[in-house]
C-alpha cells in the first residue's frame, strides 16, 4: 500500500503545479499604466462599481447605513447622466453590485475575489472596518485593481509596496487620537486611566495616545488592555477609581462602550471626564441605551457629521446630504451613511482626475485629489501609502438638551460649535 | 479592597452565570442532548424582556416569571419533534450538535429579521437603581437585582427536582430511561417537560443577561454557549448542584482576574475547563464512573 | 507518468471483502476537476477555500469517522497552522511551500500537547478541545506577545502572495488529505481504528494498543489542520487572528464532512463539495434569507438524513441489491 501511494502523490504535484502554472497567467489581469489620451479605449456604457456588505451578524448595523450611502451617491450621479470621467469628458452611467457576506471575513474574501474575477468591477469598494477589509487587501494588490477602503482603518494594510488602496473616510486608526492627546495636553490633564480593547483598531489608539501623552510628561496611571469580548466593567472600575485619574478613556467596539458607559452610571462614581470612541459615530443608538443621564458630559470623538461643512469642492453639502438622504432612505441616516456617501465623492473625484479608466489611473487621480477634496466629510488626504491622513476627527462632549442629547465638537477651535465642561458637573 | 471587591461582586455575578449555565445541563440531562443553540435561548429571553417593557411596561423581574411557561412549551413541542429521530441515530449524541447548530443559526436568522440587527438594552431605571453598599463599598444595581431574582428561582428549580415527584421520575429517566419506562414512567413526556424546563432557566438568563452584557443583540449566541459549557463542564455534566457552585466559582475567577490580570481574562473560562479536565475529568462534583 | 492501469490501487476492506473504488481515483478525480475548474470558474480564491474545506473534512473523517471523537476545537489546529507558517515566512523568508509544511507540524505539535484531552469522551472531548482551541487564540492575540505574534494586529502576508501557486498547494494538500483518508481506512491501522470505534474493549484484549493508534490518527488529523490553516493565511494573506481562529470553520468542516458520510473516503470530499458550492451559491445569488436557508438545509438533513449522502447512497445500492435478488 505505502509503496503504491508514493507515485499517486508525486502524480498529484505534477498536476496541481500544471494547474497553478496555467492558472497563474490566466488569473494576472491588465493593469497597463499611462494610457495616453490619443489611444484611449472606447468609453464603457456603464462603470462597475462592486462591494460587499455586512447584511446580518455583528458588522450589520455599521456596514447597512454604509451601503445606504454609497447607494445615494450612485442614485444622485445616475440621476444627472452618470459620474464625470475626465479622459472622456463625458458622465458614464453606474452600476451598483452588492454582496451579502453576513459578517464573515472568509466569505468576504471569496465574494471580493468573485467582483474581481467574475465581475471585472471597474470601481472595488471594500465592506466596513478592519476585519471585512483585511482580505480585500491582497486581491486588490494581486488583481491591480485600486481599493477604495472605506472605514478599514487597520494600520497592516498600509505598506510602501501597495499601490493598490486608498482610505476614503476615516483617518488611519493610529492617528485618530491625536486631536484627543492635545485636548487632554491643553486642560492640563495630569493623571490618566486608558482601558482598550485588545483589537488592532482599539490597541492602535491606546498605543499613539499613550506615547504622545508620555512625551509631554503626562502619567498614564492605569493603562490596561481588555478583551474585546468583556460587557462587564464593574469591577474593572473599582481598580480604575483606585488610582484617583482625572480622565478615564475607554477605547472599545460600540458593544464595550455601551455596557462601560452603564456601568459607570450604574457604580455611582464620578470621573472629571470619561471618553468612549463610539457615541459619536452611533449617537442615536447610544442615546436608547445608555440613556441621557449616562451620556450626559461624556467626551467622544466628534465625526464629521456633526461638523457643518457648507462648502465643499465636491457633492452635497452638511445640510444639503442630511435632508436628501433622510428623504431618500428613511431612518439610515448616521455617520456611517455620510461616510458612504463620501466613498462615492472619493471616487468621483478620482474619476474626475483620471486619464481613463485604467487603474492605475484612477489610482493617480485619487493622488491628484489629496489635499484638493473637500466634502461635507473635511478635507481629504491621503499619503503615498494611500493611508488617511486628513478627516481627522474633533474631540466632542454630550450635552443633555431638551431633545436628548446634543454632540458638539469642543476640539480644536477652528472646528468646535460648542465649549468644553470640564470637570463634568455632579449628578 | 479590590480583592474583597473582585470576590463579592464575583459572587453576585457568579449567581447569574449559575442560571445562564444550568439550563444547558438540563437539556443535557434529558437525553444526552448538546444544545448549540443555547445562547440563542438566552437571547430571544433578552428580547422578551425587551418587548415586555417597552411594549408593556412589565417590569424585567416579572417578565422572568412570564417568559416560563412560553418557553417550556417551545421547548416541549420542539423536543417531541426531533428527539424521536436522533434516538435513532447511531451517535445521537453528536448528532444532536450538529443539529442544534442548524437551529441556532435558524434562531439568529429570524431574531435578525425580526428584531434587526442594532443591539438593544432596557434602562437602568427600569430595575431598582439603589446601589448595594457592604463592608463599605458599593456594587451596582443590576449585580444585586439579578442575584436577588435568580437565588429563589435556582431554589424552587432545585426543590422541585429534588423534592417533588414529578423530580423523582425526571432523576429515574435521567439515570435510566428503560428502568423508568419499566416502572411506568412515561419516559418521552418526562424528558420533553424536563428539555422544556432548560429551554425556561435559558430564557430566564436572558431577561438578565440584557443588563449584565449591557444589552442584547441577535449574534450573542454563539459566545455565551461556549462560556455556559465552560462552566457545566467545571461543575460536571449533569450535576445541577455542581453547575451552581461552577458558576459562583466561574463569577469570582472572572473578577480576580480583572483585578490582577485584566487583559488574559477572557481566558478563565477556558483555562478552568483545561484544568478541570487535566486534574479531575468528571468535573468538580462528578463520579468517576459517569465519565470513563 | 505512471499510468493507473499499472498501479494495482484497488483494495480490500476487511468487513464486507466488497471491492472498493481505488483510492488513487478518489484522489485524482478532485485534482483534475479542480485543474480543469478553474479555467472554467476563474474565481480562484472560491476554489482554494473549496480544497482547504476538503481537507479540513477529511482530517475530521480521520478523527471523528474512525474514533468517534469529534474535536469541535479542530479550528484551534488551522489557526496554529496559519500563524506558524506565517511567521516562518515573515521572519526567517521561508518559502511558503516549505512554510507550509512547517504549518503542519506546528498543527501536530499541538496535537501532541493536547494529547491528554484524550482522558474525555463523547461531549466531553469536544467541549475539551474546543476550549483549548479559544486558550491558544487568547495567548496568540493577546497584546502582550506583541513582539511574537503580532498581538492583536494580524498578519500581513502580501509579499508572499502567489494565487497560482497556493491555489496548486490547497489541491495538493486536498488530495493528500484524501489518500491520507484512504490509507488510515485500509490499512491494519485502520482497521484497528474500526475496532477502537465499534468495541475499544475487545479490540484492546485483542492485543491492539488503542491508545498509540488514536494518537497517531489525531496527528494526522491536527497537521491537516495545520497545513489546511497555513494555505488559508497565505492565500488570503492580510488577517487577522479572529479570521484563522473562527470556530465557524470547525463548525463547517463537521457539517460537510456528515453531510457526505463519515468513514468513507468520497463522502467528505462530495460533502463539501456540494455544500460549500451551494452555500456560495446562495451567497452570490444573495437572497435576504440566506442564513435562514442554510441553517433549515443543516436542521433536515440531520433529522432526514443522518447518515449522509453515504448512507443515502448505500440504502440505495441496498434497495437495488435487494430487488435484483428477488428478480433472479
Amino acid at each position: 500500500m505505502r509503496k503504491k501511494t508514493f507515485p499517486v502523490i508525486a502524480a498529484s504535484f505534477g498536476i496541481a503545479l500544471a494547474a497553478c502554472g496555467s492558472s497563474s497567467t490566466s488569473s494576472s489581469s491588465s493593469g497597463s499604466s499611462g494610457t495616453s489620451a490619443s489611444n484611449l479605449p472606447a468609453a464603457p456604457a456603464q462603470i462597475t462599481v462592486g462591494t460587499t456588505y455586512s447584511g446580518s451578524g455583528s458588522f450589520a448595523t455599521s456596514s447597512l447605513p454604509e451601503l445606504a450611502g454609497l447607494k445615494f451617491w450612485i442614485k444622485t450621479e445616475n440621476a444627472k447622466g452618470g459620474v464625470y470621467v475626465g479622459g472622456y469628458k463625458k458622465r458614464i452611467p453606474l452600476k451598483l453590485i452588492a454582496y451579502n457576506d453576513l459578517s464573515s471575513a472568509t466569505t468576504a474574501a471569496t465574494l471580493y475575489n468573485q467582483l474581481l474575477t467574475q465581475d471585472k468591477v471597474n470601481i472595488f469598494v471594500s465592506d466596513f472596518g478592519s476585519v471585512l477589509t483585511a482580505p480585500a487587501v491582497s486581491l486588490a494588490q494581486a488583481h491591480k485593481v485600486v481599493l477604495f477602503d472605506q472605514t478599514g482603518t487597520g494600520i497592516p494594510f498600509f505598506t510602501p509596496q501597495n499601490k493598490y488602496i486608498v482610505l476614503t473616510d476615516l483617518p488611519e486608526s493610529s492617528i485618530w487620537p491625536n486631536v484627543l492627546a492635545k485636548f487632554l495636553i491643553s486642560k492640563q490633564i495630569k493623571n490618566l486611566a486608558v482601558l482598550y480593547g485588545t483589537n488592532d483598531f482599539d490597541a492602535s489608539q491606546a498605543t499613539t495616545l499613550k506615547s504622545i501623552l508620555s512625551q509631554n510628561g503626562i502619567n498614564v496611571a492605569y493603562y490596561q488592555g481588555v478583551p474585546s469580548s468583556t460587557t462587564s466593567y464593574g469591577t474593572l472600575l473599582q481598580t480604575i477609581s483606585a488610582s484617583k485619574p482625572d480622565a478615564v478613556l475607554e477605547f472599545g467596539y460600540a458593544a464595550n462602550d455601551t455596557p462601560f458607559l452603564q456601568n459607570v452610571q450604574s457604580s455611582g462614581m464620578h470621573f472629571k471626564m470619561v471618553f468612549t470612541v463610539f457615541p459619536g459615530q452611533l449617537l442615536s443608538l447610544f442615546q436608547q441605551q445608555v440613556g441621557t443621564a449616562g451620556l450626559a458630559y461624556t467626551y467622544t470623538y466628534g465625526t464629521n457629521f456633526y461638523v457643518n461643512y457648507p462648502t465643499v469642492s465636491e457633492g452635497l453639502n452638511s445640510s444639503q446630504f442630511k435632508t436628501q438622504f433622510a428623504a431618500a432612505f428613511p431612518g439610515q441616516l448616521n455617520s456611517l451613511s455620510l461616510d458612504g456617501y463620501n466613498t462615492g465623492l472619493v471616487i468621483q473625484a478620482s474619476l474626475k482626475n483620471a486619464k481613463s479608466l485604467s487603474q492605475t489611473d484612477i489610482r493617480a487621480g485619487a493622488a491628484a485629489a489629496s489635499g484638493h477634496l473637500n466634502t461635507l466629510n473635511g478635507n481629504f488626504v491621503i499619503n503615498s501609502e494611500g493611508a488617511q491622513t486628513g478627516e481627522l476627527l474633533p474631540v466632542a462632549q454630550l450635552f443633555p438638551s431638551s431633545s436628548g442629547i446634543t454632540l458638539k465638537a469642543v476640539y480644536p477651535a477652528s472646528q468646535a460649535t460648542g465649549s468644553a465642561v470640564y470637570p463634568a458637573p455632579v449628578g | 479592597m479590590l480583592f474583597e471587591y473582585a470576590v463579592i461582586g464575583g459572587i453576585l455575578l457568579g449567581i447569574f452565570y449559575a442560571l445562564l449555565a444550568v439550563g444547558l445541563n438540563v437539556v443535557y440531562g434529558a437525553q444526552k442532548i448538546i444544545n448549540l443553540a443555547h445562547g440563542d435561548i438566552i437571547m430571544l429571553g433578552g428580547y422578551g424582556a425587551w418587548e415586555l417593557y417597552n411594549t408593556y411596561h412589565i417590569s424585567p423581574i416579572l417578565s422572568t416569571i412570564i417568559v416560563i411557561p412560553i418557553t417550556v412549551l417551545f421547548g416541549y413541542l420542539l423536543n417531541r419533534l426531533i428527539a424521536p429521530r436522533l434516538v435513532k441515530a447511531s451517535d445521537p449524541e453528536m448528532l444532536s450538535l450538529i443539529l442544534f447548530f442548524g437551529l441556532s443559526e435558524v434562531i439568529q436568522a429570524l431574531a435578525s429579521l425580526v428584531f434587526g440587527s442594532a443591539e438593544r438594552s432596557l434602562p437602568v431605571s427600569s430595575i431598582p437603581t439603589s446601589r448595594l453598599v457592604l463592608f463599605g463599598q458599593g456594587y451596582p444595581a443590576t449585580w444585586w437585582v439579578s442575584a436577588l431574582v435568580i437565588i429563589p428561582l435556582l431554589a424552587i428549580f432545585v426543590i422541585f427536582l429534588y423534592r417533588t415527584s414529578i423530580g423523582l421520575q425526571v432523576r429515574a429517566v435521567i439515570s435510566d430511561s428503560v428502568e423508568a419506562a419499566v416502572a411506568g414512567i412515561n419516559s418521552k413526556r418526562v424528558s420533553g417537560i424536563y428539555f422544556g424546563i432548560g429551554f425556561a432557566l435559558a430564557a430566564c438568563a436572558g431577561v438578565w443577561g440584557v443588563f449584565i452584557f449591557g444589552g442584547v443583540s441577535p449574534t450573542e449566541g454563539a459566545a455565551i454557549t461556549i462560556t455556559a459549557f465552560a462552566i457545566i463542564v467545571f461543575g460536571s455534566l449533569g450535576n445541577t448542584l455542581g453547575t451552581i457552585a461552577a458558576g459562583i466559582i466561574f463569577g469570582i475567577f472572572y473578577q480576580l482576574a480583572q483585578v490582577y490580570i485584566p487583559s488574559w481574562s477572557n481566558l478563565v473560562p477556558y483555562a478552568l475547563v483545561i484544568a478541570t479536565m487535566l486534574i479531575r475529568p468528571q468535573g468538580l462534583f462528578g463520579r468517576r464512573q459517569r465519565i470513563a | 507518468m505512471p499510468k493507473l492501469d499499472d498501479l494495482d490501487l484497488t483494495l480490500e476492506t476487511g468487513s464486507k471483502g466488497k471491492k472498493l473504488i481505488s483510492p488513487a481515483i478518489a484522489a485524482l478525480v478532485p485534482i483534475v476537476a479542480f485543474a480543469v475548474g478553474v479555467h472554467l470558474y476563474s474565481n480562484e480564491l472560491l476554489l482554494t477555500y473549496m480544497a482547504i474545506y476538503i481537507a479540513l473534512a477529511q482530517g475530521i473523517n480521520i478523527i471523528y469517522g474512525f474514533t468517534g471523537y469529534l474535536p469541535f476545537g479542530y479550528f484551534g489546529f488551522f489557526g496554529v497552522g496559519a500563524y506558524a507558517s506565517g511567521l516562518v515566512m515573515l521572519d526567517y523568508n521561508v518559502p511558503p511551500v516549505l512554510a507550509v509544511i512547517i504549518g503542519g507540524v506546528a498543527g501536530a505539535l499541538v496535537g501532541a500537547i493536547l494529547l491528554p484531552l484524550f482522558r474525555l469522551r463523547g461531549a466531553y472531548f469536544a467541549i475539551g478541545t474546543l476550549a483549548a482551541s479559544e486558550a491558544i487564540y487568547t495567548i496568540i492575540s493577546n497584546p502582550s506577545l506583541q513582539s511574537i505574534t503580532n498581538g492583536p494586529y494580524g498578519l500581513n502576508l502580501a509579499g508572499f502572495y502567489s494565487s497560482g501557486t497556493a491555489y496548486g498547494t490547497a489541491i495538493a494538500l486536498a488530495a493528500l488529505s484524501i489518500l491520507a483518508t484512504s490509507f488510515v481506512r485500509s490499512s491494519k491501522f485502520g482497521l484497528t481504528l474500526k475496532a477502537i470505534r465499534d468495541d475499544s474493549y475487545s479490540a484492546s484484549m485483542a492485543g491492539v494498543n488503542v491508545p498509540r493508534q488514536r494518537f497517531y490518527a489525531w496527528l494526522i488529523a491536527a497537521a491537516i489542520a495545520g497545513m489546511a490553516g497555513s494555505v488559508f493565511g497565505w492565500s488570503t494573506s492580510v488577517f487577522y487572528p479572529q479570521a484563522v481562529f473562527d470556530p465557524a470553520l470547525s463548525v463547517l468542516a463537521i457539517v460537510f464532512a456528515l453531510f457526505g458520510g463519515v468513514g468513507t473516503i468520497w463522502g467528505p470530499t462530495i460533502g463539501t463539495v456540494v455544500l460549500y458550492a451551494i452555500y456560495n451559491a446562495i451567497g452570490v445569488s444573495n437572497p435576504q434569507y440566506f442564513q435562514l436557508i442554510y441553517g433549515m438545509v443543516i436542521v433536515l438533513l440531520v433529522l432526514f438524513a443522518p447518515r449522509g449522502l453515504a448512507g443515502f447512497w448505500n440504502y440505495i445500492t441496498t434497495k437495488i441489491t435487494t430487488v435484483r435478488a428477488k428478480n433472479d
